[in-house]
């Protein structure tokens, strides 16, 4: 089924462009409410044993400061249940001030409240607490040698993967650490809550209004429906805003207390701390293959961190089933506690740490065999999903090697490490494969044709920098041809029909089908009016009517727009309600997003410089429905996984388990001097069996495959195989 | 503490400022540990200006003093008596927006947005600044106070030289900010 469409598929500026370009979007940050105020957590100094004391004295008899709240004076709440299935999901189980066990460094131990910022953070400064310290802090998985407890629910067999192991005559037998990162979005978790007649209006900077007003409601004991969340425009969240953090949870409460409005802006340091991380993890990887190459069995055990606070699994183990084809394939996880803030999902959770050491092992395994490490894989490219015994639904990762192998000229490679030089600089040569599910997720979308020729489209989703507002309006566009200044699109509110988180790349897919359902039932209602008596087509049957450009079309040519029907009924406009679910293609088919990464390093070896240098990839990711913005996610997950691959680590101080680097300093993320030459294509082979538009995602498969295509270009360079990121020079000055 | 690099301020007393703020003269009295980045938004209302870090790290804060780009995090009000300042609410004009603004909307040069008032002021200062050469290795260079984690930094290089066609540099060698 392919069809031509004039919208989708094209590029398109951003419809919210103009908005975020001259100051005028408003960010959850920037509200203000009559008579607001400022909350500002205080943190705990320690990262294990129990608060005893807080004196607030002087923090209370400072100018400005209204209340503290802490353990002892804060109302008493009900735990959300933390249920996907019935969207009240959060980042933390424990509330606020439950009790006065510290779990972890930076953990709330009070909220000051006060009429202005400063004297909320002065307030914050000048709280002193006591402590009593447990010893045996653990402030990183990696300083452990304990992996913790084994998760079942994680364990995948296929085959014998043991025997296969035991018998094979090539064997790899490697283990794999990446450090916790931090999310680092731009603007930082921000709540202001707002009590008008015991209805709740939060602003959130949130990648989930509908999951954060169930989770609010849970809480505060409240109907749905009495609770607002508003998130029209967000600073990025990278998976940290999914679900609704303590900081929400103290705030919403400080204003019913209050009975004013209270604004609290996580300061970055304590963002960093306690608004979510990306855990570290120990991947032990074992491959074993023949002689000529045949990927015989793949052992993939891994351990993730989680917090004591709340349980958050890392599905790390998750692709390794479903990449190559293999036989025997054995899975397991492990969960470890950790005294620091609690990780949560962060961009391709799970998959691209798995696929890091997944795709570091082929390539060492590729050396062992003295095979070309992209022939190895081409090798191993599966027409089915090896996990399900289903047919991929639409595969061209052969496409994906091809076009992007050509493109960097990996056919002149030599293998040799070190032998590729330019000037005073060895060139490395690196790829990885990148693969990223494709999900749906349950949607509404509703939609207006008015009168006055303009089409307004809602859906509680929002839109988290992806270009989910650019994408529905071209959808709108495309089914009405309708301009696309003349559609508004309405995201980010809880009260607009449900629509999904903004994750797992999700979105695009989930929401495209629904709004489209929602134009066609309000088209149908339009061609109800119109074939009515006293109708611009009175008496037609509607099936003969077709909407073009705007405009209702008989079967003789004649037209009429929507606006003059609507006008001519004194309607102010025809609406339609889209409700849309994943269906059985699920039983036919499996679904999943790939390509591959191509990445040039330079290393100079008289004082151990790594860059990189130029990065060719290319993605098999259904339909692209904005090419301008699906490629923007792409290149920007390239930066992130540069970012992942050389210069990103949480450190926790293997003493007392605080966080060291809690700032933009201190934990580095990609700069502009950073970039390389980015060289990205979109393969278009729409995914029809997926949903009507064709697209799978693309918001997070571009970071998988950057880090372990880093590494394995450094050891090219190098002859230095590092399997513990970041690669930091220091790792390559090492013997 | 893990808020060891603020100041410990009560800020008693008030102190009164005099400021130009996108061409507009203004008068704001206000304690004397308040930063100009929170004067802009909380007390003038001026939100398109982002604060990321507060400490002078991420770039989000950029507002022109006098033509020059600044961290306004890092300035108090105070500090900034009879001083022309220029926020991203300042830099359309009458006729449209400023050819940084068209070019970053033509070229894609953002994604989540909250970084881009900061990016755009640093780019309409350097395009101005005869001082900075007109190569992507230095304009890399010179936009790298400016962190953009969604890592539209390839389209922001590119708006900035296409931008480049329509500003003309102002500030010549040797010439002091």
């Amino acid at each position: 089924m392919e069809t031509q469409t004039r919208v989708i598929g094209h590029r398109t500026p951003r419809v919210d462009g103009e908005y975020k370009l001259t100051g005028k979007a408003d960010y959850t940050v920037d509200w203000q409410a009559e008579a607001m105020l400022y909350g500002y957590p205080v943190p705990a100094s320690i990262a294990h044993g129990n608060l005893v004391a807080l004196h607030l004295e002087e923090a209370l008899a400072m100018p400005g400061v209204v209340e503290i709240f802490y353990d002892g004076n804060f109302p008493e709440l009900s735990r959300s249940p933390n249920s996907m299935a019935h969207q009240d999901q959060v980042s933390e189980v424990r509330l606020p001030f439950e009790d006065s066990r510290i779990h972890y460094a930076g953990q709330y131990v009070a909220l000051v409240v006060a009429e202005s910022f400063e004297q909320a953070r002065a307030a914050a400064q000048a709280v002193r607490a006591e402590y009593r310290q447990d010893a045996g802090a653990i402030g990183s998985l990696l300083d452990s040698e304990a992996d913790g407890q084994p998760l079942e629910a994680k364990r995948q067999v296929r085959g014998d993967a043991d025997g296969a192991f035991e018998q094979a005559p090539v064997k790899l037998d490697q283990t794999y650490s990446i450090a916790a990162e931090s999310h680092m979005q731009m603007e930082p978790h921000a709540t202001l809550a707002e009590w008008r007649d015991n209805r709740l209006i939060v602003h959130e900077s949130t990648q989930g209004v509908i999951y954060q007003q169930k989770a609010m409601a849970r809480v505060f004991g409240l109907a749905e429906e009495d609770v607002e969340v508003i998130s029209h425009y967000i600073g990025s969240g990278f998976g940290n805003k999914l679900f609704m953090w303590p900081h929400a949870v103290a705030t919403v409460a400080a204003a019913r207390e209050l009975g004013r409005p209270v604004k609290t802006v996580l300061p970055r340091q304590q963002d960093m701390t306690c608004g979510g991380n990306r855990p570290a993890s120990r991947q032990r990887l074992r491959l074993a293959a023949d002689e000529q190459g045949k990927l015989l069995s793949i052992h993939h055990d891994s351990a993730t961190e989680t917090s004591l606070v709340h349980t958050f699994v890392d599905a790390i183990g998750s692709v390794s089933p479903s990449l190559y084809a293999c036989d025997n394939v054995a899975i397991s996880q492990h969960l470890l506690e950790v005294n620091h803030g609690t990780p949560c999902p962060m961009r391709g959770p799970g998959e691209t740490s798995g696929i890091f050491a997944l795709e570091c092992a082929m390539d060492e395994l590729a050396i062992a065999l003295n095979m070309d490490p992209l022939e190895l894989r081409r090798r191993h490219d599966s027409r089915d999903d090896p996990a399900k015994g289903l047919p991929w639904s639409s595969k061209h990762l052969d496409a994906c090697y091809d076009s992007a192998a050509r493109r960097f000229g990996w056919a002149r490679r030599d293998p040799v490490v070190g032998s590729m030089t330019e000037g005073d600089e060895i060139l490395g040569w690196g790829m990885a494969t990148s693969s990223w599910f494709a999900g749906r997720q349950p949607c509404a979308a509703r939609v207006e044709l008015r009168a006055d020729g303009s089409i307004m489209a809602a859906c509680g989703t929002q839109d988290i920098g992806t270009g989910t507002y650019t994408v529905i309006a071209q959808t709108v566009a495309e089914l009405t041809g309708v301009a696309i200044e003349h559609i508004e699109v309405r995201l980010g509110e809880s009260s607009l029909p449900a629509g999904p988180l903004s994750g797992g790349s999700m979105a695009t897919a989930t929401t495209l089908p629904a709004v489209a359902k929602a134009v066609r039932a309000a088209i149908d209602e339009l061609k109800e009016v119109a074939t009515a008596e006293n109708g611009a087509f009175a008496g037609a049957d509607p099936e003969t009517l077709t909407l073009e450009d705007g405009a209702l079309l008989d079967e003789q040519g004649k037209r009429a727009s929507f606006s003059e029907i609507l006008t001519d009924h004194k309607l102010g406009s025809v609406n339609g309600d889209g409700d849309t679910a994943p269906g059985d293609e699920r039983k036919q088919y499996s679904f999943r997003s790939f390509g591959a990464h191509f990445v040039e390093v330079r290393w100079d070896p008289g004082i151990s410089r790594i860059r990189v240098a130029r990065v060719v990839s290319s993605f098999d990711i259904g339909r692209a429905i904005n090419p301008a913005t699906a490629r923007n996610q792409v290149e920007g997950s390239i930066v992130m996984g540069i970012g992942m691959g050389l210069l990103e680590k949480l450190e926790y101080d293997p003493r007392d388990a605080r966080l060291i680097n809690n700032n933009y300093s201190d934990y580095i993320v990609t700069c502009h001097a950073d970039m390389p030459e980015i060289d990205v294509e979109l393969l278009d082979n729409p995914d029809y069996a997926f949903n009507e538009f064709g697209a799978r995602g693309v918001g997070e498969i571009g970071l998988t495959g950057v880090a372990p295509a880093i590494a394995n270009a450094v050891h090219h360079a190098t002859g230095k195989r590092i399997r513990d990121l970041p690669i930091t020079i220091d790792k390559l000055l090492a013997d | 503490m893990m808020e060891h690099s603020e100041t410990r301020s009560q800020g008693s007393g008030e102190t009164t400022v005099n400021l130009t703020v996108n061409g507009e003269p203004c008068q704001l009295t206000l304690p004397p540990n308040v930063v100009l980045l929170d004067a802009l938004r909380d007390r003038l209302g001026l939100t398109g200006t982002k604060k990321g870090c507060d400490h002078g790290q991420c770039g989000a804060c950029t507002v022109h003093i006098d033509g020059q780009a600044v961290n306004s995090c890092l300035r108090l009000a105070v500090m900034c008596e009879g001083r022309h300042i220029t926020t991203v609410e300042g830099l359309a004009s009458d006729v449209g927006l400023h050819p940084v603004q068209q070019a970053f909307l033509e070229h894609d040069a953002y994604q989540c947005g909250f970084c881009t008032p900061g990016q755009m002021m640093s780019a309409a200062a350097l395009l101005e600044d005869s001082r900075i050469a007109d190569d992507d290795a230095a304009v890399r260079e010179a936009m790298s106070g400016n962190l953009c984690r969604c890592g539209a930094y390839k389209n922001i290089l590119s708006a900035i030289q296409d931008a480049r066609r329509h500003v003309s540099p102002q500030r010549t060698e040797g010439e002091s900010p």
